[in-house]
């Protein structure tokens, strides 16, 4: 009886958690703004691709929201749930409601064009906001995947200049995944390596891929890559995972066998991660911080809306983080897209975080909180100090 | 007699015509020749990835990590054949499971702690949670199995509604955060060397098996003899108690050669303080891992279930006709969301192995599950046309599937050759049973 009680409560609540999350997170303004008005102000229009990855709703989203809102622009945006059907119709809707700027976080690079292109026809100008779009006219605001990558792989090579890695890669559809990331590892001297013999890969040469960047199938996978490195005798030495997803299923699997914690990389700055790096379980946590993203990508729009030219878009001092800012200056560069097109863009630089310097991100008001990173972290972990113990 | 003994030994060797033969003796041991055909063809499979892999897949510890790795999806399998043996599917068991590991998660993590003053300490609570979830699974499943009993939408729509609408509420419960950090008890449930049965209890067990084998035959050969039906010849009841006996206690022998990581034996040898490590290390054999037992549990109440109990009787017989079942008095509604409940229930038994195996819950738990489910139940023998298909069918089918899939990561696949491997065995087991079918009839 009791369990049946328990079980309804639960999910009632989930349901009263569903009813007030879903309200809040999208489209509250859209309809009180009508079009007249958008023409004096500056109505800002984001389509999100998805907010099932939290961070677009905990970080990304308020921090353009706060952005345009506190320049005296107006802040509207949809949510394409993952589809690049709903996306198209999201741009036309924001266009409808009157946007004088377009923040597009693309679902797919190429199919977000024919959007991009009604919102060119309609003279607004577009923002393609950390994921490219494949036009020249599109002004990009993204962190350097590939320097996510070389930061990944410098940090652990540091540590373990070498021995026997293991390469933990993403979906295999993402180029993200299959180009850039690897192409960091590769800059921050894994390929030479290799080829030195210094360092050697177990399982597959180019890596073992993550369907979807699955955690579970991460899991499954490092599981058997462990298994096949007793049978050999080899010692796993240090393993590079490309994301905090894949890295999550890596801890999992290094727990289940009863192995030690090499070094290992990640990115993303998720909650459970950056407590995995506090506890010892994995060294590096490269860190984009989308709140500097997103207030870089408001005021952006804000100046696009005050008639200033894409290629002279430039940050006032100390508007970002000096740390995250480009090294060449808070200012928009030319960028050389794989397709061959030259794209306007600022390109930020990620943090890697590591149990030493964790309190850079415990203090920047990242969504995952001091508490989420700090549990049961004890005096002997490696995140002690940053967690006041 | 001898021959008779000696006939089934050399299977290989039998020419075209002594087929007949043969074909009596072994219907004689009325052994189940679609479930031994698996049996066979799965032992081929990992030969062969032995083979592949130069004579390093066979091992103790990688056959133990395997089958972990298929207990999640062989625990609801067997839920799915009384689904798909009562005509009907179940779709929505991937998010259920991602529902409940997230439930799971937050209970421990927030819940129990923060709202029912349930702190850390509190005796039971991996139980408390537990329980919590097996609730909310059978809650989802008599939900979903009222609606399509008793409202009568079809299985298919209802389910796949819930594939959807789980999955998102799964958003809802961690706002698509991981949540990490169960209780260590709870972890258990998933393995590893400190969640196995270890050295003794594993033989234990083994050896209660194994009389429980010969009990069965005997009292069955009773049972037979009382009602005057044809009972199995001498030969062939002792041929199953030996073999039966056997399987038993090498898988243990198997399971107990696998040893505690070295490191970790260290580790907790100083934590635990058991003194020095004895010559030559600590070798700790892990035996047989909870997730094996709760899959060998869950296959023997199901079975029993399934072909003992009237519950398992009507699904069978609604299966197969369902008119004829409905004309002779059977309750088709309620049984049918009995199996919706039985699902739900199962959900959160694997749910429970991938949380914990996780230490926490991502957003992504469970997806595609349904899929390797009802593959693990087809490859098993189930039927799509309704009242037949059996639950070790669809345990082994699970093990061929999860075999495949560790065997080739193993052996260094990326994964899009493994979906393709996996999709081209399932067609190809469901294609040969087909043809077997037609050919028999």
């Amino acid at each position: 009886m009791n369990i049946r009680r328990v079980a309804a409560m639960a999910s009632m609540t989930a349901i009263l958690v569903a009813a007030c999350g879903g309200g809040a997170a999208t489209q509250a303004p859209a309809s009180e703004a009508p079009a007249s008005q958008a023409a004096v102000d500056c109505v800002v229009g984001v389509s999100w691709n998805n907010f099932q990855q939290p961070r677009w709703a905990a970080a990304d989203q308020p921090n353009i929201k706060d952005t345009v809102e506190a320049g005296g622009g107006t802040y509207i945006d949809a949510d394409a749930n993952l589809s690049n059907e709903q996306q198209l119709t999201d741009i036309d809707s924001l266009i409808n409601q009157g946007a004088n700027v377009l923040i597009l976080l693309a679902q797919d690079t190429k199919a977000v064009l024919p959007g991009v292109q009604k919102a060119k026809d309609a003279g607004i100008p577009v923002i393609s906001y950390d994921r490219l779009i494949e036009d020249p006219a599109a002004l990009y605001i993204t962190f350097d995947n590939v320097a996510v990558g070389e930061a990944e792989a410098r940090a652990v090579l540091d540590k373990v200049p070498s021995g026997n890695y293991v390469l933990i890669k993403g979906d295999p559809g993402d180029p993200n995944a299959s180009t850039f990331l690897p192409m960091g590892w590769d800059n921050a001297g894994l390929a030479d390596k290799i080829a030195s013999g210094d360092i050697k890969i177990l399982g597959p040469a180019e890596g073992t891929y993550t369907d979807g960047w699955k955690t579970e199938t991460a899991q499954k996978n490092m599981e058997a890559i462990i298994d096949q490195a007793n049978a050999a005798g080899e010692t796993i030495d240090a393993i590079l995972a490309e994301n905090d997803s894949t890295a999550l299923g890596v801890v999992a699997a290094l727990t289940a066998k009863g192995y030690d914690f090499p070094p290992l990389s990640g990115q993303d700055g998720d909650p459970a991660n950056l407590n995995n790096v506090a506890l010892g379980k994995q060294y590096v946590d490269v860190w984009k911080n989308a709140n500097e993203l997103g207030k870089a990508a408001g005021q952006f729009a804000l100046d696009l809306c005050a008639g200033t030219a894409m290629n002279e878009l430039t940050l006032p001092d100390g508007f970002i983080d000096p740390t995250v800012a480009p090294v060449a200056g808070p200012k928009v560069q030319d960028f050389t897209t794989p397709d061959g097109n030259v794209v306007t863009s600022l390109i930020l630089q990620p943090t890697p975080i590591t149990a030493e310097n964790l309190d850079v991100v415990i203090n920047a008001g990242w969504w995952a909180t001091k508490d989420d990173i700090c549990k049961g972290v004890t005096a002997s972990d490696p995140g002690a100090t940053a967690c006041g113990l | 007699m001898t021959n008779l003994v000696e006939a089934p030994s050399q299977p290989g060797q039998q020419p075209s015509g002594a087929g007949t033969s043969l074909r009596r003796l072994v219907a004689q041991t009325e052994i189940d020749l679609r479930l031994f055909g698996m049996l066979l063809a799965l032992a081929a499979i990992l030969l062969g990835f032995h083979f592949l892999s130069g004579g390093t897949f066979l091992r103790p510890a990688n056959m133990v990590t395997l089958s972990v790795q298929a207990a999640g999806i062989a625990i609801i399998a067997t839920g799915m054949v009384l689904v798909i043996v009562s005509r009907n599917i179940d779709l929505s068991v991937g998010s259920l499971v991602g529902f409940i590991a997230m439930s799971y998660a937050l209970l421990m993590t927030d819940l129990l702690p923060n709202v029912l003053g349930m702190g850390p300490d509190f005796p039971f609570r991996w139980a408390i949670a537990l329980a919590i979830g097996i609730g909310i699974g059978a809650a989802f499943g008599a939900l979903q199995g009222f609606i399509i009993a008793y409202v009568g939408v079809p299985s298919f729509i209802v389910t796949l509604g819930g594939l959807l609408s789980i999955r998102g509420l799964v958003w809802y419960l961690s706002s698509g955060a991981a949540i990490s950090g169960l209780d260590p008890s709870f972890q258990l449930i998933g393995g590893g060397s400190q969640g196995s049965l270890g050295g003794t209890l594993t033989w234990a067990v083994a050896v209660v098996g194994c009389i429980a084998i010969v009990a069965l035959l005997v009292s069955s050969r009773r049972q037979r003899r009382r009602y005057d039906f044809p009972v199995r010849p001498m030969w062939a009841e002792v041929l199953l108690g030996v073999v039966g006996c056997a399987a038993v206690l090498g898988l243990a022998a198997f399971a107990n050669a696998n040893l505690w990581p070295e490191g970790l034996a260290n580790r907790i040898a100083i934590e635990e303080n058991w003194g020095p490590a004895p010559e030559g290390g600590w070798n700790i054999p892990t035996g047989l891992p909870n997730p094996i037992m709760l899959v060998i549990g869950v296959g023997l109440v199901m079975t029993w279930l399934a072909t003992r109990r009237r519950f398992g009787r009507y699904v069978y017989a609604y299966g197969g006709n369902p008119d004829a079942a409905e004309l002779g008095g059977i309750n088709t509604r309620f049984t049918i969301l009995k199996t919706y409940v039985v699902m739900g229930i199962l959900c959160a038994l694997a749910a429970s192995i991938a949380a914990a195996r996780l230490n926490g819950a991502t957003l992504d738990i469970g997806v595609n599950y349904e899929l390797y489910v009802i593959a693990a139940a087809v490859i098993g023998g189930t039927s799509f046309s309704g009242g037949i298909g059996t639950i070790s069918g669809a345990i082994l089918g699970a093990f061929v599937m999860a075999s495949l899939q560790y065997g080739l990561s193993y052996i260094g696949v990326i994964s899009p050759g493994q979906n393709v491997a996996a999709g081209i065995v399932l067609i190809a087991a469901v294609g040969f049973d087909t043809y077997n079918r037609r050919r028999g009839s």
